[in-house]
C-alpha cells in the first residue's frame, strides 16, 4: 500500500456553518486525529476509523470550498475544510481505502490507546503480532477490547515480543518436509490397476526444486502441448519405470516417447549446477581436485579386480538412476530451504514464481573473489586446533520455537524415556524452606563470591543437568500421565472444541493471573481499578469452566475436571488474595488514604 | 611459543602444547640428527602435521648453513591444502618472531587440472583432456608453428611466463593451490609451469605420493631433488597399497580394442610423414641409435609421463634395431596387441610370473624381453616425433607399452593373472589381464635410497614392526605414543547384537539375512535420535551399501532416520560425493544434523576429516575385510608368506582393522573434541581381531563396552554425551598434564622430564 498515513493542514469544523479551528489532520488505518495549532482551542479531535461509516465531499469545480465530511455511526459528523482539492482527493482516497477494507477490519484486531502516543511503526509491529498470533490475538480481543486491561497493560508484559530487533529476526521460512517425495504412494482402488496419486503444491514445488528438468519441462510443455494432468501422468509414469530398476524397459519406453524421456533421462541441469557449485566446496573435502591429481590410477592402471574395487554396468547408463543420487539431492534441497514465499495454490504460479527466484538467485551469483575468500575461510576453519587456540564460533540460525507447548511436548516424550533408563526417580527436592533458611543461604553464597570472585561455571554441570531434567520431566507431565500410554497425551482425546476451550482458559486465566499478582501491592487508585477489573474477570471464568464440564461425554469428565482444578485452584488463591486485602484495607482505610497493603 | 630442544629453537605457532607433540618432536629430531629414516605412529586428534611441520623448518633455520629440503607427500589433494594452511599459520608465526630471515618458499604441486588458469584448457572435464589441452596450446613444434602462422593459438599464460624467463619467480611465501591459482592470474603467467619451475628452489614441496612413489610421474617431477631433503609421507598407513598400485597394469578388452585404433591412427600419421617430410623419421632414427633415450633435454612442455620402470631399472642403452624404424616398431605393437587379445580368449583363470609370460610371448609372438622393455619409451619417442598432441586419446597404447616394459623389466615380484570374469558375477564375460605388483618396497626402494631421512608416520600404524619388513628398510626410530587425554572424549563400543538380542555380522552368510539387516537399521535410528549434529555410518563395500539402504528405504527405517537427521550418501562419483559431502558439513554448520553414508575403502574414508560436529559418532558396520577370493590377493599373500613369513590371515585381519581404524580414527581432532565409535559386528568381540586396534583406541576401551547390545549401546551413548557437553578444566589435573604452556615447557626445558612417558 502506498503509505499508511496522511497528513495535511485543515479546518475542522463541527456543522457547516462553523467558521471552522485550523490544523493538522492525520489520517492512519486506524484513527483520524485532529489537533489545533492552538493547543488552547477545543476542537482537538481523536476517533477511531471503525467509527467511521461513510463520507461525503465536495466536488471541484463546484463553488464550495474543498470540504470532506465523514459520517459516525451515531450519525454524527465531522468536517473537514482543506486548503485546495489536490489535498482533498487525497485524504479522499485514504479514507476510501480504509473503509474498503472494513469488512476485513471489523476481523482484524483494533488497537486504542487512549493515554500513549505510538509511532506508527510501532502500531504497524503489534498488529503485524497479532495476525501472526492466532492465540495473541484472541487474548487481545477478549481483553483489551472488553476493557479488562488496557493497550498499554497488555502490551507491558509482552515487551519482549515489541523488541524489534528479535521481531525482525523471527521470521522464519517453513522448509521442505524431511519425507522425499519418491514416498508418495499411490492409492489403489483394490479392484482395477488403475493407481491415484495425490498431488499437492506443496508436494509439486518439492518436485520442481528438486529435478529441474522436470521444472523445466513443466514450464515449457504446459499448457501449450499438454494439459496439466497429462504432464503428471507421464511424470509417474517414469517414476514407476524407474521404481521397477528395469533400465531396459525404461530405454524402449523413452525412444517411444520423446517427452517422456526427459522424466527418465539424467537431469543435464543438475549435471551442470554441480560443475558449479563443485568450485566452491570446502577445498578440505574437495575429492575432484584429487582425481585430477591421480596418475597412478589412470584408466587401467594400478590394480583393476582386486576385490575393494567394483563393478558398474555401464549399460543404459543414461536412464538409470540411483536410489543414492535421490537421497542426496533431496537432503541438498531440503537444506538450501525453500526460496519460493508464495501462497500455493496454483501449480503454474508455483512453477513460475521458482524460476524467478532462480533467476534472481543466479543473476546475484557471487564473484570469484568472494567464492575464494570463502573458501579460504572455511579452510583456516579446518586446520586451527581449537583447544590450543581460541575458540572460533560458527554462524548459527537462533534458535526460534514458534510454539513452546508443542516443544516442551516433545521433550516431555524424550524425558520420559530417558527418566526410565537414567534415574529410577528423582529424588523429592525438599521444598519447604523456612524465611531464615533461605536468607541465610543467600548470604551464604553472596560472601562466598565477595571472597572468592564467580566460580566459572557459575552453576554446578550436574545441579544444572538436574534441574533441567527435573523441569522437562515436570512440564506438561499432567498432560501424559493422566494418560493410559505415555506416548498419548490427554488432550489428544478429547474433542477439538474442548480442547481449544481448555487451552483457551488456561492461557486466559494465565493473562489475567499475571496482571493480577503485578499489580500488589496496590499503591495507586488505578492498581486498585485494575485489580477489581481483573477480579471481575475472573469470576466470570468460573461458570465457564463448569459448563465445559459439563459438555463432554461422562467418560471424559473425570478427566477434564482433573485439568480443570488447576485452574480452579490458582484462580482461588487469587480471589482469596483479593479478598484478604480488601478487608485489611477496609480496616485501615481511615489512616491510610493511599491504600498500602 | 618457542622453545628448545637440545641445541634447536622451536618455534609453535600456538600458545599451548600438548606433551605428545613434545616428545614426537625430540624422536623426529633424533632422526633428522642421525640422518635414518623414521616411523612414527601418533594417534589423529593430536597435531601431528604442525608438530612434524614446526620442528623440521625449525630444525633448518637453525642450521643455515646447510639447507635442508622439506617434501611432504599426502594422499590427496585437500589433505595438500590443508598442510600448507597450516604452515601458513606457522610460516607467519615465525616472520614474526625472526623477521625476514625466517622466509621460506613453500609451494603444492598438483597436475594441471588442479592449476590450471587458461579457461579454454580448464573447462575440459577431466584430467587427461585438460592435459592434452594444454599440450595441444603449449608442445614445443605447436609454438613453433605458431611463429610462423598467426593462426596457430597458443597459451598466453605460458607465452608471458617463457617470456619472463628468469624473472619468473615466485617471492618467498606459503602458497596453496588456490593462492598459486591467483598468483599466476594477477602475473599473466602459467601457475603449473611456475611451480614445476620453483620445485628445485622451494624450501618446502607438498604434493602428493605418487610425485615420489610412482615412477611414472616421479620420473619427471622428482628426478633434481637434492639428496640433503626430508621426505614426510603422512597418513602413511596405506603406503604399501599405493606402491603396490604404483606397479600394477591391467588390460582389458576395451584397453586392445582402443590400441588397435591407436595403433592404425599412428600408422596413418606415419604415412602423411612419409608423404610430406622423410627427415623428421630419419632424425628420429638416427637419435635411437645413439642410444638417447628421450625425455633428458626435452622442453618441459613435451614432457609426458614418464617411463613406468623405476629409474634404476632402465638400461642406459641404444633401443633395440629391430624398433629403432617408425613402421617396425608399430609391427611388433601390433604383434603384441594381437598376442594379448589372443591371451584374453580364455575359459580358466590363468598364472604365470612375469618371466614365463615373457618367454611365451617370446615364443608366440617373436617378441624378445629386451625390446618389451623398451616398449613405452619408444613409444614416447615415436609420439614426440610426430607431433602428436590429442595425448588422452592415446592413452589405450600407452597402457599396453607400460604393461610391456613392466613385464619386460621385471622378474620377481610381479605376477600376471588372466581372469576370464568377475568371480562375483559369473554370467558376465569381462576378461581381464593383470600384472600386479607384490612387493611393496619396490616402488619405495629409491626414495629410502636417495633422501637422507624418511619420516612415516600416520595415526594407525599398528602393529608397527610390519611396516619395516613390508617396505624393507631399517628406520632409526620406530615409536608409538598414545594419546595423553584430560577426559575420556572417545568411546570406542563393540556392538554384538542388535535390539532383538540375535548376533549381528557382514559374515558372509549372514550380511544379507532380514534380521541382521533391520538390527543394523534400528541401531542407526535409535543412534540419530540421541546424537547431536553429524553421524558416519561406513559400510564393507558400495555393493552392501546400496543394498542395505535399498531394503531400509522399502522397509521404511531411512524415512524415519529423515525425520531426525539428514542422509547423505557417497557414490562412486566424485563430483557427487563431493558436493554431498559439502552439503553434509553445511548441515552439520547450520545445526540441522546429518547421516553419512560412506564405504570403508571408499575414497571418503581415504583422508576426509569428521572430527567435532561433523562427526560426533562413527558406525562401523561390519569388518571390512577385502575380497578374499579375488586372485590377486591370493598371489599377493602367497609371496608374503614365501618373502616375510607373514600368515595369510593374519595379513587380512591387519589389513582390515587397520582400514576400520582409519574410519572410526578421524573423529576427533584435539582433545577438546569428543567421539564415539561404534564397531557393529560381532567378530569385533573376539581377541584376535580387536588387539589389531591401534592402542590408542584399545585402552579406551573398556570390557563392559565389548559385548553390547543396541538398548545397552543406545544407553551407554546418552551418558557419554551428558557426560561430554559439560565445561571441564582444559590443561588436565595437576600431576597429569595434557596441555603444557610456555613456562611449563622452559621447565621441561631443563631436562627434568626428558624422558617423558608418552
Amino acid at each position: 500500500m502506498a503509505s499508511t498515513h496522511v497528513t495535511k493542514r485543515a479546518k475542522y469544523k463541527t456543522t457547516i456553518k462553523d467558521p471552522g479551528t485550523p490544523g493538522t489532520l492525520r489520517m492512519t488505518f486506524e484513527k483520524i486525529l485532529f489537533v489545533p495549532h492552538n493547543p488552547k482551542s477545543a476542537g482537538k479531535l481523536d476517533v477511531e476509523f471503525r467509527y467511521i461509516k461513510g463520507q461525503k465531499h465536495t466536488k471541484e469545480g463546484s463553488n464550495k470550498p474543498p470540504w470532506l465530511n465523514l459520517t459516525n455511526n451515531q450519525n454524527g459528523s465531522f468536517i473537514f475544510e482543506f486548503e485546495n482539492y489536490s489535498d482533498l482527493q487525497e485524504c479522499r482516497d485514504f479514507v476510501g481505502k480504509v473503509l474498503a477494507k472494513g469488512g476485513e477490519v471489523s476481523e482484524k484486531p483494533t488497537v486504542a490507546y487512549p493515554d500513549e502516543q505510538l509511532s506508527a511503526a510501532e502500531m504497524e509491529l503489534r498488529i503485524k503480532l497479532l495476525q501472526e498470533d492466532s492465540e495473541l490475538q484472541k487474548l487481545h480481543k477478549q481483553f483489551v477490547l472488553s476493557g479488562v486491561l488496557t493497550e498499554t497493560e497488555f502490551w507491558a508484559t509482552r515487551k519482549k515480543l515489541l523488541d524489534r530487533e528479535v521481531s525482525k529476526k523471527t521470521k522464519q521460512w517453513l522448509g521442505f518436509k524431511s519425507a522425499m517425495i519418491s514416498d508418495i504412494k499411490p492409492s489403489t482402488d483394490g479392484r482395477t490397476n488403475k493407481v491415484t496419486f495425490n498431488l499437492t503444491p506443496e508436494v509439486i514445488l518439492q518436485i520442481f526444486a528438486e529435478k529441474p528438468a522436470v521444472h523445466r519441462a513443466f514450464l515449457s510443455y504446459v499448457p501449450n502441448k499438454m494439459s496439466e494432468r497429462t504432464f503428471w501422468t507421464k511424470y509417474f509414469r517414469a517414476e514407476y519405470l524407474h521404481s521397477t530398476k528395469n533400465s531396459i524397459a525404461a530405454a524402449a519406453e523413452a525412444a517411444e516417447d520423446e517427452e517422456l524421456a526427459v522424466f527418465l533421462k539424467q537431469d543435464d541441469i543438475l549435471a551442470s549446477e554441480a560443475q558449479k557449485k563443485i568450485r566452491r566446496v570446502d577445498p578440505t573435502l574437495d575429492m575432484e581436485a584429487d582425481e585430477g591429481d591421480d596418475y597412478t590410477h589412470l584408466p587401467d592402471h594400478g590394480i583393476f579386480r582386486e576385490g575393494n574395487k567394483e563393478m558398474t554396468e555401464s549399460q543404459n547408463e543414461l536412464y538409470k538412476r540411483s536410489l543414492s543420487q535421490d537421497i542426496n539431492r533431496h537432503a541438498a534441497v531440503v537444506l538450501e530451504g525453500r526460496a519460493v514465499d508464495v501462497e500455493l495454490e496454483d501449480t503454474k504460479a508455483v512453477a513460475e514464481a521458482l524460476a524467478q527466484s532462480k533467476q534472481k538467485s543466479s543473476n546475484k551469483g557471487e564473484s570469484d573473489g568472494d567464492i575464494s575468500r570463502e573458501r579460504l575461510d572455511r579452510l583456516s576453519r579446518m586446520t586451527e586446533i581449537e583447544d590450543l587456540q581460541g575458540p572460533n564460533t560458527l554462524p548459527l540460525a537462533p534458535l526460534c520455537i514458534k510454539d513452546p507447548r508443542d516443544y516442551f511436548d516433545s521433550q516431555q516424550a524424550n524425558a520420559l524415556r530417558t527418566s526410565g533408563d537414567a534415574l529410577g526417580g528423582i529424588e523429592q527436592i525438599k521444598c519447604g524452606l523456612s524465611t531464615q533458611e533461605v536468607y541465610g543461604s543467600l548470604r551464604e553464597s553472596i560472601s562466598s563470591i565477595k571472597a572468592m570472585g564467580l566460580k566459572e561455571p557459575i552453576v554446578k554441570p550436574e545441579v544444572a543437568h538436574q534441574v533441567f531434567d527435573a523441569l522437562t520431566n515436570s512440564i506438561s507431565n499432567t498432560k501424559y500421565h493422566i494418560g493410559k500410554n505415555p506416548q498419548e497425551s490427554v488432550l489428544d482425546r478429547l474433542p477439538r472444541k474442548t480442547k481449544e476451550e481448555l487451552l483457551h482458559h488456561w492461557t486466559s486465566i494465565l493473562e489475567l493471573l499475571k496482571h493480577f499478582w503485578a499489580s500488589y501491592p496496590i499503591t495507586t487508585t488505578y492498581l486498585y481499578a485494575k485489580v477489581n477489573r481483573l477480579k471481575d474477570a475472573m469470576s466470570n471464568i468460573y461458570p465457564q469452566l463448569e459448563e465445559i464440564k459439563g459438555s463432554v461425554p461422562s467418560e471424559l469428565r473425570h478427566q477434564v475436571s482433573l485439568l480443570v482444578r488447576p485452574m480452579h485452584q490458582a484462580l482461588d488463591a487469587a480471589i482469596q488474595h483479593y479478598e484478604a486485602s480488601m478487608q485489611k484495607r477496609s480496616a485501615q482505610s481511615g489512616e491510610r488514604p493511599n491504600g498500602y497493603v | 611459543m618457542k622453545f628448545q630442544i637440545e641445541d634447536v629453537t622451536v618455534y609453535f605457532p600456538y600458545d599451548h602444547i600438548y606433551p605428545e607433540q613434545y616428545s614426537y618432536m625430540i624422536e623426529l629430531k633424533r632422526t633428522l640428527d642421525a640422518k635414518g629414516h623414521c616411523l612414527l605412529e601418533m594417534p589423529t586428534g593430536t597435531g601431528k602435521t604442525i608438530a612434524l611441520l614446526s620442528l623440521i623448518t625449525s630444525y633448518s633455520l637453525s642450521k643455515p648453513q646447510s639447507p635442508m629440503k622439506l617434501i611432504y607427500c599426502t594422499r590427496t589433494v585437500h589433505e595438500m591444502e590443508k598442510t600448507l594452511a597450516e604452515l601458513k599459520i606457522l610460516h607467519n608465526y615465525q616472520i614474526k618472531h625472526l623477521g625476514p630471515q625466517a622466509r621460506i618458499l613453500a609451494i603444492g604441486l598438483s597436475s594441471r587440472k588442479n592449476l590450471c588458469v587458461n579457461p579454454t584448457v580448464v573447462a575440459a572435464e577431466n584430467r587427461d583432456s585438460v592435459d592434452a589441452g594444454c599440450r595441444k596450446l603449449t608442445a614445443s613444434w605447436v609454438r613453433a608453428l605458431a611463429e610462423e602462422n598467426t593462426d596457430v593459438t597458443t597459451c598466453e599464460f605460458f607465452e608471458s611466463y617463457e617470456k619472463a624467463a628468469s624473472a619468473a619467480v615466485l617471492p618467498p611465501g606459503v602458497y596453496t593451490l588456490q593462492e598459486l591459482r591467483a598468483f599466476g592470474k594477477e602475473k599473466g603467467w602459467c601457475p603449473y609451469f611456475l611451480a614445476r619451475h620453483m620445485v628445485q628452489f622451494a624450501n618446502v614441496v607438498v604434493y602428493s605420493y605418487q610425485y615420489l612413489l610412482d615412477p611414472k610421474v616421479a620420473g619427471i617431477i622428482s628426478k633434481e631433488m637434492q639428496k640433503e631433503s626430508v621426505v614426510v609421507f603422512d597418513e602413511a598407513h596405506n603406503i604399501d597399497n599405493v606402491c603396490i598400485e604404483a606397479l600394477s597394469v591391467s588390460v582389458r578388452r576395451q584397453t586392445l580394442e582402443g590400441a588397435t585404433r591407436n595403433l592404425s591412427r599412428i600408422s596413418q600419421e606415419i604415412d602423411r610423414f612419409k608423404a610430406t617430410d622423410t627427415s623428421i623419421l630419419r632424425a628420429e632414427y638416427n637419435r635411437l641409435v645413439e642410444g638417447l633415450v628421450p625425455g633428458g633435454n626435452l622442453p618441459i612442455t613435451d614432457n609426458w609421463l614418464s617411463n613406468p620402470a623405476l629409474p634404476d631399472d632402465i638400461l642406459k642403452e641404444a633401443v633395440p634395431g629391430n624398433i629403432r624404424r617408425a613402421e617396425h616398431f608399430l609391427h611388433v605393437l601390433r604383434r603384441l596387441v594381437q598376442y594379448l587379445s589372443g591371451r584374453l580368449d580364455t575359459e580358466n583363470v590363468e598364472e604365470e610370473s612375469p618371466v614365463g609370460f615373457v618367454a611365451s610371448i617370446s615364443s608366440h609372438a617373436g617378441i624378445d624381453q629386451k625390446t618389451l622393455k623398451f616398449c613405452y619409451d619408444r613409444l614416447h619417442s615415436l609420439m614426440l616425433t610426430l607431433e602428436i598432441t590429442d595425448t588422452d586419446e592415446f592413452l589405450h597404447i600407452q597402457t599396453i607399452c607400460d604393461f610391456a616394459t613392466l613385464v619386460g623389466t621385471y622378474g620377481r615380484g610381479f605376477s600376471t593373472i588372466i581372469e576370464p570374469f568377475d568371480e562375483r558375477v559369473p554370467h558376465i564375460p569381462d576378461p581381464v589381464l593383470q600384472l600386479s605388483c607384490h612387493d611393496a618396497s619396490l616402488a619405495i626402494k629409491p626414495v629410502f635410497d636417495r633422501f637422507q631421512s624418511v619420516v612415516i608416520t600416520s595415526g594407525t600404524l599398528s602393529p608397527i614392526d610390519l611396516y619395516p619388513r613390508l617396505l624393507n628398510f631399517h628406520p632409526v626410530v620406530s615409536r608409538s605414543f598414545t594419546m595423553s587425554l584430560t577426559r575420556d572424549c572417545i568411546c570406542p563400543m563393540v556392538l554384538t547384537r542388535g535390539s532383538d538380542q540375535l548376533p549381528v555380522s557382514t559374515k558372509f552368510d549372514m550380511r544379507s539375512d532380514p534380521g541382521v539387516v533391520r538390527n543394523y537399521g534400528k541401531l542407526l535410528l535409535e543412534m540419530v535420535s540421541v546424537v547431536p549434529d553429524g553421524i558416519v555410518c561406513f559400510f564393507v563395500s558400495y555393493s552392501y551399501m546400496d543394498g542395505i539402504i535399498n531394503t531400509w528405504n522399502d522397509s521404511g527405517i531411512l524415512k524415519e532416520i529423515m525425520q531426525h537427521k539428514l542422509v547423505f550418501i557417497e557414490t562412486q562419483e566424485v563430483v557427487e560425493t563431493t558436493l554431498a559431502l559439502d552439503n553434509y558439513r553445511r548441515a552439520c554448520d547450520c545445526g540441522r544434523g546429518a547421516v553419512f553414508f560412506s564405504v570403508a575403502r571408499g575414497k571418503v574414508a581415504k583422508g576426509i576429516d569428521f572430527d567435532r560436529h561433523y562427526g560426533r559418532l562413527v558406525i562401523m558396520i561390519g569388518v571390512p575385510f577385502q575380497y578374499t577370493l579375488s586372485k590377486i590377493l591370493l598371489a599377493r599373500l602367497e609371496y608374503l608368506r614365501d618373502t616375510f613369513q607373514i600368515k595369510e590371515g593374519d595379513f587380512l585381519t591387519f589389513d582390515a582393522l587397520r582400514q576400520a581404524a582409519q574410519c572410526v580414527g578421524r573423529v576427533i581432532r584435539s582433545k577438546a573434541d569428543y567421539g564415539m565409535m561404534i564397531f557393529a559386528d560381532k567378530r569385533y568381540s573376539r581377541h584376535d581381531k580387536r588387539s589389531k586396534l591401534p592402542s590408542w583406541i584399545l585402552s579406551h576401551l573398556q570390557d563392559a563396552n565389548l559385548n553390547l547390545s543396541t538398548d545397552m549401546a543406545l544407553h551407554i551413548a546418552r551418558e557419554f554425551l551428558k557426560k561430554m557437553a559439560q565445561p571441564y578444566d582444559k590443561t588436565g589435573s595437576s600431576d597429569k598434564k595434557t596441555l603444557l604452556s610456555q613456562e611449563e615447557m622452559e621447565k621441561l626445558g631443563d631436562g627434568s622430564m626428558h624422558e617423558m612417558s608418552y
